[in-house]
């Protein structure tokens, strides 16, 4: 994982924001816990800086001196419609700011979107697919487990090419990933703008600087591969 | 001294036949074949005997105006009546257990230090087969075997009763019964007012025309048959008012007729709207229970939706358990198959056949006290089902494993997951999304390595993976299904392997098919 720079806000701290705070902590030591000071919520116990405000008054809010550039919100309120006031919020207050949501539909993360949220978690959807890989693709559910959701070597990551990497002006199929121990899953070709393609080899891309790799590999192969590309944040 | 003996060998005989494990069998086959509704073998049956009752009823009714040949009519005579009379008796003897009978009084005779009473046995014993024999369908049955006694030409009639008898072999007429059944107190009161209206017109009719103004009226009977032909707003005719005074009784009695029979409509409409959602649930619940494997999922919130509209998108049959009606109602209209009851209780789940049909258990109501009780009730029935059990409170999920749950998954957590670890790495994170959710037409899927099949001893070089348009992820493999990530070219494929993959949904088909 990236490391972040910035402070991480989590606002909310029911069922969701306690679980997204202990993950959320295991990587990044600065985070501040906002709460609605209008609604009673069980905080007692918490090892958590948290702060209590009240989130309709936008005096409360600028209050927490947020950095839109640097700091993640995460609104994590156990209402959407709390969430998706909270979004509209931040986004008139800040423009550039980077907001994740927490919804519990598809037609609310649509909501959430709209409003300026740029991603959104459907709390049920990841879980709805679990249940049913479980009963019907059990190996998928193995698989996922070992990429996603265990804490092991194994993860999921996104390389930015550097100016002049090992691999700039290559295209796919001259450059064999394989060798490295790195399975490429999708690319940003900058060329062909921002959309997101998965790597099915119909399309032959051509790696530039700047364009966005989403690799699965083991810890140790990633950093030696993001050595390899000369990518010094990595 | 003799009386002593034949009671000794009665009780020894009774004793005998407790033990025996051949007539037992004999006894429940007949018992299935007679009664048991999830018998496999019973529908013959039912069909053998929908085909006697209706050949015998068919020869009655040819006998009425044509001859029938002599051979056809013995085969009546002997064949029918012999089914019938085996059939009734059959029944009779699975209703109940004499020889438990003998056993139950002899061993309460030894407890009073009393003599077997052999009076006391035969009233017992004639009061538990007397129960049978007054049954409604055991009265039917009794009847039915009437009409091949040829002397009476009036015991004919009894052979409507043939065709009653049928109602013991379809299901749908027995359930259009029971809902009349239910309205029995509206149907009497509903009777009981038409019969004092045709009984009063009736009456007044024949006071205003009976003394010779209407020639087609010459006695009470006519005036009553007229008002009922009125009252039902039939109306044939054949006797109408000629007076005054009589037609302003006909006009009464039109409205009174017009009120009445709109009123039986409605309540058998109503009644039937009332007993829809449990006649439709049994038929659930019996189709399901001839399956294999079914899979429960209970609860239908927000999550119980998503699982459902997925496992309907695999093709897994399954049903759903909802406590609130209108949600089992919402479900049901949703196409899938739903039944309302309390998913805590036993009840529902042995009508589903836990014990054997049912493979999987999903508890998904957003209460987790109640999904581990509903997880615990399934165990407690079958320790086998596989029970996945949703949860958002890390103490109960303890309890739940615990409780030998198969899977306990917390929405919050893997939410909470996805949403930390790619936290900086917006990219990753939305192909991590669409993979899991499967939204787009990129798919995450498994296959397994037959025997026999394309891909069994090929290495990973061999099968061009880029070629099909697919990325492979990994292979599982080996009892423990170890996961070997991005396996290297030389690795050779054996049968059994689960090779996990990404790619689009035709490329995906393909795959699968070239590697056959």
């Amino acid at each position: 994982m990236k490391q972040i720079t910035g402070r991480i806000f989590i606002f909310g701290y029911g069922s969701f924001g306690k679980h997204l705070y202990k993950h959320l902590y295991k990587h990044n030591k600065n985070i501040t816990v906002v709460i609605d000071n209008t609604q009673t919520q069980d905080v007692q116990d918490s090892q958590a800086n948290i702060v209590s405000i009240n989130i309709k008054q936008n005096d409360d809010v600028l209050s927490l001196g947020i950095d839109p550039k640097e700091d993640i919100i995460y609104c994590a309120m156990n209402k959407t419609a709390n969430n998706l006031f909270l979004v509209l919020t931040l986004k008139t207050l800040f423009k550039e700011i980077n907001i994740i949501a927490i919804s519990n539909s598809y037609e609310n993360a649509r909501k959430l979107k709209y409003a300026g949220a740029s991603s959104v978690i459907d709390l049920y959807e990841a879980t709805a697919r679990r249940f049913v890989n479980i009963l019907t693709k059990p190996a998928v559910t193995r698989a996922v487990d070992e990429i996603i959701y265990k804490e092991n070597d194994l993860k999921m990551a996104e390389i930015v090419l550097p100016e002049n990497s090992a691999v700039d002006k290559k295209l796919l199929s001259q450059f064999d990933f394989k060798a490295h121990g790195i399975i490429l899953i999708a690319i940003i070709d900058k060329e062909k703008g921002n959309d997101l393609y998965f790597v099915d080899h119909r399309v032959d891309h051509k790696l530039d600087s700047g364009d966005t790799l989403v690799v699965v590999a083991k810890k140790n192969d990633l950093e030696r591969f993001q050595k390899f590309l000369g990518n010094e944040n990595g | 001294m003799k009386v002593k003996d034949t009671k000794s060998f009665l009780v020894k005989f009774a004793y005998f036949l407790e033990s025996s494990e051949k007539y037992q069998s004999v006894k429940r086959f007949f018992y299935n074949l007679l009664e048991n509704d999830d018998y496999p073998y019973k529908k013959y049956f039912d069909f053998f005997m929908i085909f006697v009752i209706l050949s015998s009823v068919t020869l009655l009714v040819m006998d009425v105006k044509h001859h029938v040949p002599q051979w056809l009519d013995d085969l009546d005579l002997y064949f029918v009546t012999t089914v019938f009379i085996i059939e009734y008796l059959l029944r009779m003897w699975v209703y109940s257990d004499i020889h438990k009978i003998i056993i139950d009084e002899y061993e309460e005779a030894l407890f009073f230090s009393r003599d077997l009473s052999f009076t006391r046995l035969f009233w017992r014993i004639l009061k538990n087969k007397w129960e049978y024999m007054t049954t409604l369908s055991a009265v039917i049955d009794l009847l039915a075997i009437f009409p091949s006694y040829r002397g009476l030409r009036v015991l004919r009639v009894l052979v409507l009763f043939r065709a009653f008898k049928m109602l013991r072999y379809t299901k749908s007429l027995t359930s259009f019964l029971e809902v009349l059944k239910n309205k029995k107190f509206e149907l009497l009161t509903l009777l009981t007012l038409s019969a004092f209206f045709i009984f009063i017109a009736g009456i007044m009719l024949y006071v205003f025309e009976g003394d010779n103004d209407n020639p087609n009226i010459h006695n009470l009977f006519d005036a009553f048959y007229w008002a009922l032909i009125t009252i039902s707003t039939v109306g044939y005719g054949d006797i109408s008012p000629v007076t005054t005074e009589g037609r302003v009784v006909t006009m009464m009695i039109i409205l009174t007729g017009i009120g009445l029979i709109s009123f039986v409509t409605s309540i058998i409409v109503s009644s039937f709207s009332e007993r829809l959602g449990i006649l439709r649930e049994d038929r659930i619940v019996n189709s399901l229970a001839k399956k294999e494997s079914v899979t429960v999922i209970c609860g239908f919130g927000l999550l119980g939706r998503l699982v459902a509209k997925e496992l309907a998108k695999e093709g897994v049959d399954f049903v759903v358990i909802e406590k609130e009606e209108h949600m089992a109602q919402l479900a049901y209209s949703m196409g899938y198959k739903s039944i309302c009851a309390d998913a805590t209780s036993e009840n529902v789940f042995s009508q589903l056949k836990v014990k054997t049909n049912v493979s999987h258990v999903l508890c998904l109501t957003s209460d987790d006290i109640q999904n581990t009780f509903i997880a615990v009730n399934v165990k407690s029935l079958n320790p086998n089902v596989y029970v996945t059990a949703r949860c958002s409170d890390e103490e109960i999920a303890q309890k739940m494993r615990f409780a030998d749950v198969n899977q306990v998954i917390m929405p919050e957590e893997i939410a909470g997951m996805m949403a930390s670890v790619y936290v900086g790495e917006p990219v990753a994170f939305e192909v991590l999304l669409s993979i899991i959710e499967q939204k787009e037409k990129i798919q995450i899927d498994e296959m397994e390595v037959l025997p026999g099949s394309f891909a069994e001893g090929k290495t990973v070089s061999h099968i061009n993976f880029d070629e099909l348009r697919i990325i492979l992820l990994g292979v599982l493999r080996g009892e423990k299904k170890e996961f070997v990530f991005n396996p290297k070219e030389d690795f050779e494929l054996h049968s059994g392997d689960n090779l996990v993959f990404i790619g689009y949904l035709t490329a995906i088909s393909n795959f699968k098919r070239s590697m056959q």
